[in-house]
């Protein structure tokens, strides 16, 4: 019986995780109350210097406490139509509170419902369409994680190491950890290894020349963003980071399909080359939407508080379109890296 | 020289090594998405409703994607009936979950960016949002409907343990693709966390983050869902004729 239903039954851990997330509030040591009452008090118009017209409205909001002494409050909560900085109260929304003087304020949403939520229907979806193929997805997600976050923690810790230092043996591990759960830990895992890393040395190696002869002319790394060392690291490192996943993708492609095909050297890196010329553009594209799609909210307010269109591209989207051409250069140039190196091995198989 | 565009000539110059005069057509397909989304910033800004403009913008983007980087009709026609389905589909998902995460706009730790700026613009950072979710998966949505199509017009497998192990590799990839691709803009946020010791519980309750992780799940969902979908409809064509 559960065994015909098993994944019917998956559905329930959606539910089973959003309803945890919804009584978690002990677990919190702020103040978590739930919106029970909302009544909009008042709303006016207000205009900026850009002649830009929003509106304002103040919520009269009840809640319930979820932890702590429990019992019900009433705050105030003030927001912009538009919502850069603000939110609307609904009822039902789930909210952290700061008691200032004997009256309690707003401090802000508590999300982790929905996030978690949303991570578990992946986590079904994942289940449902990759089979057995799902645990050694999630491993890879899993583990990488960790490296990272381990590496943050040295990172932040050591002042003393190198941080490019650092970052560069993050690549390569990232790199060797990914490949292996790609091909399992072979001949070919080295290969694709080898091949990503040496294509993103190149790219990154090309785009700091190119940078460094035109003096970052356009390219502000003072907007970087969430900047807490030097720039020009987060900015090299966020580009080595970002094509990994894309040049190993390609990497993977050639390798996977040429290593099976009893042919010569000169026909392998020529098969190589026909399956990298096919998947680099889309691989480009992919990288290339998600840094610009990235910048919407930004270049919508530069536009708004009275930029022009070529200044907001330069100082919005000109980091991210350097970060993204740079990635780009290590996407192209994994095809002939990785056809040669297939190439090669067969010679050495032989 | 501005060195925006010497990068763009540099990678033109490797795309034509690498592709030949092919290379100049990817390059072009590239900066017409390039473009396309340079237009929708500024139909947002001038007042448009960002999901409509976002949703016509991104069927443009997903024709040049699809249709400049493939040239065998056979394989372009299902990817793109594909990507459609899936689109449509994920705009609702994405509206779903962006109406209830309350990440539009700007968070706290965005404050140096923000300084001088009027942020009360009368335009829907929850649309904005909402419009950025849709464009940054367009491209992974076009990627895997490409491969799935691509994968299974060539090799003519029938459908068993062999085509299911070649989805199961084009979504691994693609979600490695994605993952790398959004953990590269997350990196100085997380060096921002750790450097100035967010609890864990802040982190998952956090604006940015979670705003920023919202869309990396989204953006896998939607490569998931496209893999089966397109295999369907390829194999439904190929049952017709």
């Amino acid at each position: 019986m559960i065994k015909k239903y098993w994944r019917w039954l998956l559905i329930l851990l959606p539910v089973a995780t959003f309803l945890a997330a919804r009584f978690d509030a002990p677990l919190y040591s702020t103040p978590v109350a739930q919106v029970t009452r909302v009544t909009a008090s008042a709303s006016q118009t207000e205009t900026d210097s850009n002649s830009n017209e929003d509106r304002l409205i103040t919520q009269r909001v009840q809640a319930r406490l979820l932890n702590g002494p429990g019992g019900t409050i009433a705050l105030t909560n003030t927001y912009t139509a538009s919502q850069a900085l603000d939110f609307p109260l609904r009822v039902g929304s789930q909210i952290f509170v700061t008691k200032i003087h004997g009256q309690y304020q707003l401090k802000d949403d508590k999300r982790d419902a929905i996030l978690l939520t949303v991570a578990m229907c992946l986590i079904v979806l994942m289940i449902l369409v990759l089979r057995r193929h799902f645990w050694v997805t999630l491993a890879s997600i899993v583990i990488n994680t960790a490296i990272f976050l381990l590496v943050v923690h040295v990172d932040i810790s050591n002042q003393s190491i190198n941080a490019w230092l650092i970052f560069s043996g993050l690549a390569i591990v990232f790199t060797l950890v990914t490949a292996a759960f790609i091909v399992g830990v072979n001949r070919l895992m080295l290969i694709i290894s080898g091949a990503t890393v040496a294509a993103t040395v190149l790219a990154v190696a090309l785009g700091y020349a190119i940078l460094s002869l035109t003096g970052y002319n356009g390219v502000h790394l003072e907007t970087v963003k969430y900047v807490t060392q030097a720039p020009q690291l987060l900015f090299y490192v966020q580009i080595v980071v970002g094509a990994l996943g894309a040049v190993l993708d390609v990497a993977g492609d050639i390798a996977v399909s040429v290593y099976p095909q009893a042919i010569g050297r000169r026909d392998k890196f020529r098969n190589g080359m026909a399956v990298g010329r096919a998947v680099l553009g889309p691989l480009i594209g992919v990288l290339m939407m998600i840094f610009v799609a990235g910048t919407f909210a930004e270049a919508v307010l530069w536009l708004r508080n009275g930029n022009a269109v070529g200044q907001t591209i330069e100082w919005v989207m000109g980091l991210g379109l350097a970060q993204s051409l740079i990635s780009a250069f290590g996407i192209v140039l994994a095809v002939p890296l990785t056809s040669g190196a297939m190439a090669f091995v067969k010679q050495v198989d032989a | 020289m501005n060195a925006i565009l010497a990068l763009g000539l540099a990678l033109l110059t490797l795309l034509i090594l690498v592709q030949g005069r092919y290379g100049l057509v990817t390059l072009i397909s590239i900066l017409i998405n390039l473009g396309l989304m340079i237009l929708t910033v500024i139909l947002i800004a001038g007042g448009f409703n960002p999901v409509v403009v976002s949703v016509v913008v991104g069927l443009m983007i997903l024709a040049t994607t699809i249709f400049m980087n493939q040239a065998k009709p056979d394989v372009a026609g299902p990817a793109f009936v594909a990507s459609l389905l899936v689109m449509a589909v994920f705009v609702g998902l994405v509206m779903l979950v962006f109406y209830f995460s309350q990440t539009a706009g700007f968070g706290n730790e965005d404050g140096e960016t923000l300084e001088g700026f009027s942020t009360a613009i009368g335009v829907s950072f929850q649309q904005i949002l909402i419009a950025t979710g849709l464009m940054s998966t367009l491209g992974a949505i076009a990627e895997a409907a490409i491969a799935v199509s691509a994968g299974l017009a060539t090799n003519e497998i029938q459908p068993g343990a062999g085509q299911s192990a070649m989805l199961a590799e084009i979504i691994g990839t693609a979600i490695n693709t994605l993952f790398f691709g959004f953990f590269g803009g997350f990196s100085a946020l997380f060096i921002w966390f750790a450097r100035l010791s967010y609890s864990f519980s802040q982190i998952i309750n956090n604006k940015v983050f979670v705003g920023e992780l919202l869309e990396v799940l989204l953006a896998v969902i939607a490569v998931i869902m496209t893999v089966p979908t397109t295999a369907w409809i390829v194999h439904s064509r190929q049952r017709r004729g």
